[in-house]
């Protein structure tokens, strides 16, 4: 069985007011189907508008969708009962593009942390210190940056505060939506790096949502190609990717900026 | 300093301090560059190395009440350093403009991307409104935007960001500016949006010898587009060459750093790199 299993999800949003015409849907996911297997990367790729957000939404249990189910250890996130699925929730984290909306700014390093700590684990004053102590070593923070709070921290240093959040609770699958991508070259590498590490140290699996070709390439066991809602190439690795002939796959590696000005595309 | 008009911009030893209430701080410290007529200086660095400091300070738009700037910025041989505001407007947007980061946030939301695009040409010609409408209708034609007159009457959340990005490049060139300051110009946009926007500044270069100031983290932007490469960090340019020398030869351990920092996708394009050897 697989970790997690999305099957036909079809999903729309559109004006359900009853003062606005209705029927005005837009179909956002239509027949998207994909399965994660236990500590594996999938990397799932598009431009801009393709659906690739919503699918993670549509993970994550945040968006109820139209058709189709999504199986998370062999259980239907939207069909379960609340204390199955606050069960199962634990091992589905994420890790969003924006740093710095996604952590409460009024909080420092310890409570962000501590936070989903506190929600499910029963901890003594003192193992809940030590092991955010251990996270934040574990993401290449010091422990003495506890106290400080989002603004005195970089966007690189404040992405490693969300994916400790993220693996505080040792969940068993990631959506990173974006994760890098706000990052500078330097930071993004050092994420990459990181996650990359915690991947096999803690056997994760996960969702890798970008638009970043060489990124997905990087970190991905597996990679989908998204566009207008549909599932339109899914490879192996990223041989066969760079082999597809789907057009707009391969408009997508033509846009990859080439790594040495000799081998300039523009001009 | 000696002035050479074969530059359109010249920079030497700008430094930039910020007073704060525990005593002044440096931003940047002793910048020097040349820009010539239609050519590319790539400003690569990590984020907090000075990069949008720098393209702020060459426009004036720093709060001089907290800010210190020494040095001099010459424009087509005109000092900037030091210019009253009103003068300083007149020059920004006309012959110096400035392509930015985020295009959701460049443009005013609740005014429609017309009138914001009228607004600028009016205010540095003496076009009529007609007019005006017509030259912002041709630019927009010019930088590939669908159906420019529909375009005028939108507001600027009805756009796409790789649109709206495209917008704003319309507006900093209709007035032909002999440079464009283009700070992280497709670090908002995806891949294919990315590549479209950088043909686009690389075409305006080539067909008005615009001079652009590319300022970017990213080292494929940089390498697609630059003729000359400035690495920043700490509010220092480290090391200044040409892109190949740049690229091929690193002097400074944090270009080399930051060259072994690309995440390399493994036979990409190989077949590219051979018809061009």
């Amino acid at each position: 069985m697989s970790l997690l299993q999305v099957n036909n999800v079809t999903h729309s949003y559109g004006a359900t007011n009853r003062f606005w015409r209705a029927g005005r849907q837009k179909t956002v996911l239509s027949d998207v189907s994909l399965s994660i297997e236990q500590g594996e990367c999938l990397g799932l790729l598009g431009t801009s508008g393709a659906g690739k957000s919503t699918l993670g939404k549509v993970i994550l249990g945040l968006e109820k969708p139209r058709k189709g189910q999504i199986l998370f250890q062999g259980v239907d996130l939207y069909e379960t009962n609340p204390s199955t699925r606050r069960r199962l929730r634990r091992d589905l984290q994420a890790v969003f593009q924006d740093c710095y909306s996604s952590v409460n700014p009024r909080m420092n390093a310890e409570q962000i942390i501590g936070e989903p700590l506190q929600n499910y684990e029963r901890l003594s004053p003192n193992e809940h210190r030590r092991s955010i102590s251990m996270l934040l070593e574990s993401v290449g923070l010091s422990p003495e940056d506890r106290g400080k709070y989002p603004h005195q921290f970089s966007g690189g240093q404040l992405q490693r505060i969300n994916i400790a959040r993220a693996i505080a609770l040792k969940p068993k699958l990631i959506v990173l939506d974006e994760a890098v991508s706000s990052l500078d070259m330097v930071n993004q590498t050092h994420v990459l790096h990181l996650l990359d590490e915690l991947k096999t140290s803690f056997g994760l699996s996960y969702l890798f949502i970008t638009h970043d070709v060489k990124a997905a390439c990087s970190l991905s066991n597996s990679l989908v190609v998204m566009e207008k809602g549909e599932v339109i190439e899914s490879c192996e690795d990223q041989s066969q990717l760079i082999a597809s002939s789907h057009p707009t796959v391969k408009k997508l590696l033509e846009s990859i900026l080439s790594e040495h000005p000799r081998s300039r595309s523009i001009n | 300093m000696i002035i050479d008009p074969r530059h359109v911009l010249q920079v030497s030893g700008l430094h930039v301090k910020v007073r704060t209430a525990q005593g002044t701080v440096p931003l940047i410290q002793d910048i020097s560059f040349e820009l010539k007529p239609g050519r590319v200086l790539g400003i690569v660095g990590e984020s907090g190395s000075g990069k949008t400091i720098t393209s702020l300070s060459l426009l004036q738009l720093l709060d001089r009440k907290t800010i210190d700037m020494a040095g001099s910025i010459r424009l087509n041989g005109r000092e900037l350093n030091g210019l009253k505001a009103d003068k300083m407007r007149s020059i920004r947007g006309k012959e110096i403009a400035l392509i930015m980061q985020n295009p959701m946030n460049a443009f005013t939301p609740v005014i429609k991307i017309g009138d914001q695009f009228i607004e600028t040409i009016r205010i540095h010609t003496a076009l009529t409104k007609k007019q005006a409408f017509e030259l912002a209708v041709t630019t927009m034609h010019d930088v590939n935007l669908p159906e420019p007159a529909g375009l005028m009457k939108l507001y600027p959340f009805q756009l796409s960001g790789g649109m709206l990005q495209r917008v704003m490049i319309a507006v900093a060139i209709c007035l032909r500016p002999s440079v464009i300051i283009a700070d992280e110009p497709t670090t908002a946009l995806d891949a294919t949006n990315q590549l479209q926007v950088l043909r686009q500044l690389e075409r305006i270069r080539s067909e008005y010898g615009t001079s652009i100031l590319l300022i970017s983290h990213d080292l494929g932007v940089i390498a697609e587009m630059a003729d000359e490469v400035a690495v920043m960090r700490h509010g220092r340019i480290v090391e200044q060459a040409d892109v190949y020398r740049l690229f091929d030869h690193p002097q400074h351990e944090y270009t080399k750093k930051l060259l072994s920092a690309r995440p390399a996708l493994q036979d990409n394009k190989p077949s590219k790199e051979f018809v061009m050897s």
